[in-house]
């Protein structure tokens, strides 16, 4: 097991946090971390990282604790924060200097191949930099070191849609060279793609951890149909299709695997606009529990 | 101590130790240039002129004769307590609440060095640079005082009030340090470490306005900078240096250990 994390608990002064947290992830494997804004995902990524002290439990990476033996494991990870902050007096360049000056770095090619793929330019302050770019100098900055582990929080926000799928070739690329990689997303469709395993965590607690594919069998999508006639709407009432009416031409109609029935009813109607939605996590855990509890956001 | 990260603290705080080193040492020139080895009587008939009690507090009261005397009543009085306070709060609340508060700590953490390596680095910056500031103007001083009065400065009595002060300052240093280590917002680590030397020195004039107030000389860190003994005699020097060096150890290695155990918000 690369990690290991043991009735972790941590409790902060307003009563939320994390509680007895355990799952553990295997050498190799790609684990997504899943839950809703305020979930406790980025509290259980600071004890992995050592950053927080656990109010009981603790957290290993290869058999060292993560607190204690802190700055033993950071070598073996890459870490990419869901808030970035950077050194903003340097340019990027510098920082990845620096960086490297601070692990005792001494190859450089892996940082340079990527400052070619992800197209970045080093050499204004960082201060200046756009959000897109800090995120590409962020992951740069966690792959540079050819680390062992991934821990990755909220990876691909701020980036374009290419480059997410740029970013999602390289995890791939790293997982088929055997690394582990933990990635937090409160959006499914992030972790899908290269994870294999999901923990779902929802006001602290892990409700869930599942294969991705079954996952995914529960994944339900939905989409805004625009109709032309406002009577198609009455149509659909009569078809087993799941139904919410936005406006007087618009309905939300959520799809779980069966599309036939979907294309079929749709078919029959004068639609002139189709747009998918993307259902957050908790959409998914609904289905998935048949009910969802309050939410934080 | 890392070399990597003392290069790039120095890097983000060259310009402020920079600044404030230029101006001590433009009071230092000006209060040279201004000494009248005749008497120091036109500058203490100007300082008549001010409110006495404020005068009195700030150490302007009774501008010394000679040279040794003249320099440590016009500057060590206020101007190397100030300045250097300036300094220290702004410096030591960068050194690590700021790396905290922005979340750039994150990005030292996440290196194999351990925060006692970390935070060590940056209180030895701080000590450092203060040292940088005070042998910078007292060489100037110096200097400056055996070109323009030959042989008028004691420079062992002189050498012995900047001992004490440099230690005062860096004891000065390591509240705000001891803040920054504490606090994960900047505005409590910037608020009590500059705060509480204000008070300091706020206790320290009020101490030296009336005789009824006096005892609160003993609640300022300050009150160690006593010129009449520091002058007086050698061995003042060295008792105040030895509790000013324990001060200081356990300040800084207090801080180091706070920031070792908490928990960060990072």
């Amino acid at each position: 097991m690369m990690i290991v994390v043991k009735n972790l608990t941590q409790i902060y002064k307003s009563g939320k946090g994390i509680f007895d947290l355990d799952f553990s992830i295997k050498e190799g494997e790609a684990f997504g971390y899943l839950g809703p804004n305020g979930a406790g995902k980025t509290t259980t990524i600071r004890n992995l990282l050592g950053f927080a002290n656990a109010t009981k439990g603790d957290a290993k990476i290869n058999g060292l604790d993560c607190r204690k033996d802190a700055a033993k494991i950071q070598n073996s990870i890459g870490y990419l924060p869901g808030e970035i902050a950077f050194f903003d007096n340097m340019s990027g360049m510098e920082f990845l200097k620096f960086m490297g000056e601070m692990r005792h770095v001494t190859d450089f090619s892996i940082r340079d191949d990527l400052i070619e793929r992800l197209e970045l330019d080093l050499h204004g302050k960082i201060r200046k930099m756009s959000k897109g770019m800090k995120q590409k100098l962020a992951i740069i900055t966690a792959f540079m070191h050819d680390p062992q582990v991934y821990i990755l929080d909220e990876p691909t926000s701020g980036l374009d849609p290419l480059m997410q799928n740029i970013f999602m070739d390289l995890l791939e690329n790293e997982k088929s060279r055997g690394k582990t990689i933990m990635m937090s997303s409160h959006i499914f469709e992030k972790v899908q793609k290269v994870c294999d395993r999901a923990g779902i965590i929802k006001d602290g607690r892990i409700v869930a951890v599942e294969d991705i594919h079954s996952l995914n069998a529960l994944k339900q999508k939905a989409y805004i149909v625009t109709f032309q006639d406002p009577t198609d709407i009455e149509k659909l009432n009569n078809t087993n299709l799941t139904i919410e009416k936005i406006s007087s031409r618009q309905v939300r109609i959520k799809v779980n695997q069966n599309y036939t029935n979907f294309f079929e009813t749709l078919a029959k109607c004068s639609v002139i606009g189709l747009d998918s939605e993307q259902l957050s996590i908790e959409d998914i855990f609904m289905k998935y529990y048949g009910k969802v509890g309050d939410s934080n956001e | 101590m890392n070399k990597a990260l003392f290069k790039a603290t120095l890097r983000a705080n060259w310009m402020l130790g920079l600044f404030i080193a230029l101006i001590i040492l433009m009071y230092v020139s000006v209060s040279i240039s201004m000494y009248d080895p005749g008497g120091t009587a036109a500058l203490n008939e100007m300082l008549d002129m001010m409110p006495k009690g404020f005068m009195k507090a700030l150490g302007f009261d009774n501008l010394g004769s000679d040279l040794t005397g003249y320099l440590a009543d016009f500057l060590y009085g206020f101007i190397m307590i100030m300045f250097p306070l300036i300094y220290t709060a702004i410096t030591a609340n960068k050194l690590i609440a700021k790396h905290v508060d922005s979340g750039s700590m994150a990005y030292l953490l996440t290196t194999p060095n351990t925060r006692v390596k970390i935070a060590t680095t940056q209180a030895v910056y701080l000590i450092a640079s203060i040292a940088v500031i005070f042998v910078f103007n007292v060489s100037v001083a110096i200097i400056m005082s055996g070109a323009v009065f030959p042989g008028m400065l004691d420079i062992g009595k002189f050498l012995g009030l900047n001992l004490v002060t440099f230690l005062v300052v860096v004891a000065v240093g390591g509240i705000g340090f001891f803040f920054s280590c504490l606090f994960d917002e900047t505005r409590y680590s910037l608020g009590l470490g500059a705060g509480v030397p204000i008070i300091c020195i706020m206790f320290k004039m009020l101490s030296e306005i009336s005789d009824k107030i006096a005892w609160l000389k003993y609640l300022s860190i300050y009150s160690f900078i006593n010129i009449d003994k520091i002058f007086a005699n050698g061995s003042y020097v060295i008792l105040a240096s030895s509790i000013l060096i324990v001060i200081i150890g356990v300040l800084y290695i207090v801080a180091i250990r706070i920031f070792n155990a908490r928990s960060l918000s990072i």
